[in-house]
């Protein structure tokens, strides 16, 4: 069906449509808008049939995948092309306006159906009851502020953020500078091992780290890497991510989170080191400048706008992280974090308020470091 | 030249695209699916023709689907009745999601209670009595059972499967070489014999809490045994179901009785620290090291499942099992704490009803408990149809028990048993915590 609404859609030639100041065409804006509702209606109704209907499609979940694919690219496609139709029967002095809005409308339109609304709904929330069904005011804030679980979990956060972002720029950069001065295949081989735990999720990291952390009884062989190497040096097996003496447990789950993203950091950082142009690094050698001179001076002032885009990416990765302590520790020995206690609120203790107000505070932290990349990245466009 | 469409035109074609829009979808066929249940009346054959199939919401897959298709085999033959099983890993909400969007399975398989309740209180969920024979599946099944699945004075629920937690494993050869008795009649008795195992160097008990982001229900199981043979299952059932507050004196001194135990220097391999480390289902390796590390380890019937190949491969040799006793000075009767599957309907035909009768009878699951991994919730069920003598034991056991309760944690709300009481049973043990602060933190987080 969908196919024949294509082809009858495509056989009014569309004209071309740059003439200045051209009058509205109804035909157009007609047939454009006829052809919007169906194919609405078409794409609606095929979905629901998959829903009703499954015997129509002999109960293959193969043919109504494939057919859902049709339909929904297929259905978008000539979605748009009608809505193309409407904008072309227009005035061309109003047409031209609106292309660009009506090309990313359903795209805001989702935007805001599935991000903005969802966000103002939960600051609503946060001032409602268990199940959101009454007010109770600010007695959420007054609980989740008065929780030591809550300031615990904060501080980790604080030291969350304090490290790892300063640890991966850091790391990142220093692999970006020394890998820099390898031979290419060296280079090659060594920014693909750095790269290769990118690719792990971050519940696939845990485990692997999960392996190095492990603990056996005393006495027993060690299988965690950690304790094999503490008990063939003599020592006592440590039951690592239980210790919360100055974080331990905390700054190990960091490493993790450094391990993954190191990566990351060090491709950016030195692909900018490589746009570094040559000749003020010449020019600073003729001047006699050391190695280090040189860095510091010539390629480190001219890569720190993409140090800071990093630093802030991660930042705000660290912000959300989650995966880690969930599976690891699940806040166990002070190592919660805000996402794993609002996940707990939520779907343990279903506290719909407390979790809601949770998220909120992460909310209000995170915009301002939001409002700063946004603003940095513009100054960085501006030099250029 | 006012070639713009009138306001009116616009208005009118909006209204023609809303009324298409409405008018033109598609009707759901079938809207009462889902909705369905709740129904109070005594069913009657023929009262609605089946569609001829029966889809069936369960939370196992992989090796025990295939054996629970198995067992239905024989059904399908008898009545031409097409069973449909879905596997779900995330059951406990995907169920909740599925009825609530008016999509509910025929038949669901619930792991635990807790779940049913909330849909059975919704009203889509058939009470068992409109449809089975009670007093006939009561009798056979083992008392107490049906309890665990009533709502609100009528049970919604019908087990299918029995999972039995109150088991003592111990390595049988070395065991038996020690000389030790293998029916020790109290508690009391058996820390006896756990001191002559201390004297001889190891520790009698293994133990193992740890499951990833679930670490402490181990604890909560423990918890619970001792609740249930110090007290009595009626105070089990007050506390389970807050009759009583969760930091009543008598949970704090199960409390103390069970750190006695866990936190004796000595008692357990390795000690508090190690026991939270463990994962649960490593729990049993030391006892079957040599020289063995330890000698009991208390665990439900599907700790086999992680037992070493060797051991696996001659079960019967190298395995022992007794029910935990008895506490001297507490509930007289030999309780056992276990939980199960429970099947309940959400379509009442003549279909799904044959299915319940066939999946209830006290017969159902030969095909299944040749494959292993399986325990019928019948007394009555034929033990020579299992794979092993080991779990012929256990099914004795739980067939012998004077009183069977489901697993508290499981019964109790989700904030409670699957979060607060997990986490305090492992605040409790690595001292971080006393058991009155515990119980206080417990109850105070009982959601109202």
């Amino acid at each position: 069906m969908t196919a024949t609404a294509t082809r009858s859609a495509d056989s009014p030639a569309v004209p071309p449509r740059e003439r200045a100041g051209s009058p509205a065409r109804p035909a157009l804006l007609i047939i454009g808008a006829i052809g919007l509702v169906v194919t609405v209606w078409l794409v609606c109704n095929a979905f629901l049939a998959f829903a009703y209907y499954p015997q129509w499609f002999l109960h293959s979940k193969v043919i109504i995948g494939l057919l859902g694919l049709v339909f929904g690219i297929g259905g978008a496609m000539v979605f748009f092309r009608f809505l193309n139709m409407i904008i072309e029967g227009l005035p061309s002095r109003l047409s031209e306006g609106l292309i660009p809005y009506a090309f990313l409308l359903p795209a805001l339109a989702l935007l805001g159906l599935m991000l903005i609304y969802p966000t103002v709904q939960t600051v609503v929330y946060s001032f409602a009851n268990d199940d959101s069904t009454e007010w109770v005011g600010l007695a959420n804030y007054e609980a989740i502020f008065g929780s030591g679980a809550f300031w615990q979990a904060l501080l980790n956060n604080f030291l969350w953020i304090l490290l790892v972002p300063l640890i991966t720029v850091a790391f990142g950069l220093a692999v970006a500078v020394l890998a820099d001065k390898l031979s290419s295949t060296g280079e090659r081989v060594s920014k693909s091992m750095i790269f290769l735990p990118m690719s792990i999720s971050f519940v696939g990291a845990s485990a692997i780290w999960g392996l190095i952390y492990a603990f056996r009884p005393p006495g027993s062989s060690q299988t965690g890497l950690l304790n094999a190497i503490v008990v063939a040096l003599g020592g006592e097996p440590q039951a690592w991510l239980q210790i919360d003496t100055a974080r331990l447990n905390s700054l190990l789950l960091m490493v993790i989170l450094v391990w993954l993203q190191t990566g990351f950091a060090m491709v950016l950082i030195s692909s900018a080191i490589k746009g570094v142009p040559e000749d003020t690094i010449e020019a600073g050698r003729m001047d006699g400048a050391g190695e280090a001179r040189i860095f510091w001076q010539i390629i480190f002032p001219q890569v720190r706008p993409t140090l800071l885009a990093v630093f802030i990416t991660v930042l705000i990765l660290v912000l959300k992280v989650f995966d880690i302590i969930y599976v690891m520790t699940n806040g166990r020995d002070n190592s919660d974090v805000i996402a794993n206690l609002f996940f707990r609120k939520l779907f343990v203790d279903q506290q719909a308020g407390q979790a809601s107000a949770i998220v909120v505070v992460l909310l209000v932290l995170i915009v301002p470091i939001l409002i700063y990349q946004v603003r940095s990245f513009k100054a960085q466009e501006a030099n250029r | 030249m006012n070639r713009r469409p009138s306001r009116r035109a616009v208005m009118a074609g909006t209204a023609a695209a809303a009324a298409v829009g409405m008018t033109g979808c598609l009707q759901n066929p079938d809207p009462g699916r889902g909705g369905g249940g709740g129904s109070s009346e005594r069913y009657v054959e023929g009262e609605v023709p089946g569609p001829g199939s029966v889809s069936i919401l369960g939370a196992f897959g992989g090796q025990e689907e295939e054996a629970f298709m198995a067992s239905l085999a024989p059904f399908e033959e008898e009545t031409g009745i097409t069973i449909q099983y879905t596997p779900d890993q995330d059951f406990t909400t995907t169920i909740q999601q599925r009825v609530g969007s008016g999509d509910a399975p025929d038949v669901a398989l619930f792991p635990q209670p807790g779940g049913l309740f909330d849909l059975a209180s919704q009203g889509h969920v058939t009470a068992i009595d409109s449809f089975l024979d009670y007093d006939a599946l009561n009798s056979t099944l083992i008392p107490g059972f049906l309890d665990s699945a009533r709502y609100q004075g009528r049970v919604y629920g019908a087990p299918m499967r029995l999972a039995c937690k109150s088991l003592i494993w111990y390595p049988k050869k070395v065991y038996e070489a020690g000389g030790y008795s293998d029916q020790p009649a109290t508690m009391q008795e058996l820390y006896g014999i756990a001191d002559e195992i201390k004297a001889t160097g190891i520790a009698p008990w293994s133990d193992g809490w740890n499951a990833e982001q679930a670490t402490g229900w181990v604890g909560t199981d423990w918890i619970e045994e001792f609740m249930l043979r110090v007290h009595g299952p009626e105070l089990y059932d007050d506390w389970i179901y807050h009759r009583i507050p969760f930091n009543s004196p008598e949970v704090v001194e199960v409390f103390d009785i069970l750190g006695e135990l866990l936190q004796t220097e000595g008692n357990v391999l390795g000690g508090p620290t190690t026991i939270i480390n463990t994962p649960f289902s490593e729990a049993p390796l030391p006892l079957f090291e040599d020289p063995a590390r330890a000698m009991f380890v208390r665990q439900g019937n599907f700790v086999t499942g992680f037992l070493p190949e060797d051991i696996l491969a001659n079960m019967d040799e190298e395995l022992g099992v007794f029910a935990m006793p008895t506490w001297e000075g507490g509930f007289e009767g030999q309780p056992i704490l276990g939980g199960g599957d429970l099947a309940a309907l959400f379509t009442l035909n003549d279909d799904t009803v044959a299915l319940m009768k066939f999946l209830t009878a006290p017969e159902f699951g030969a095909e299944w408990a040749q494959a292993g991994g399986w325990l019928s919730p019948h007394r009555t069920f034929d033990p020579s149809h299992y794979a092993d003598e080991t779990t012929r034991r256990v099914a004795e056991i739980a067939a012998n028990a004077e009183v069977f309760r489901y697993d508290g944690s499981d019964v109790m709300p989700n904030a409670v048993g699957g979060g607060s009481f997990w986490t305090g049973m492992v605040e409790w043990l690595n001292g971080s915590k006393s058991a009155q602060q515990v119980c206080d933190e417990i109850e105070a987080g009982w959601p109202q």
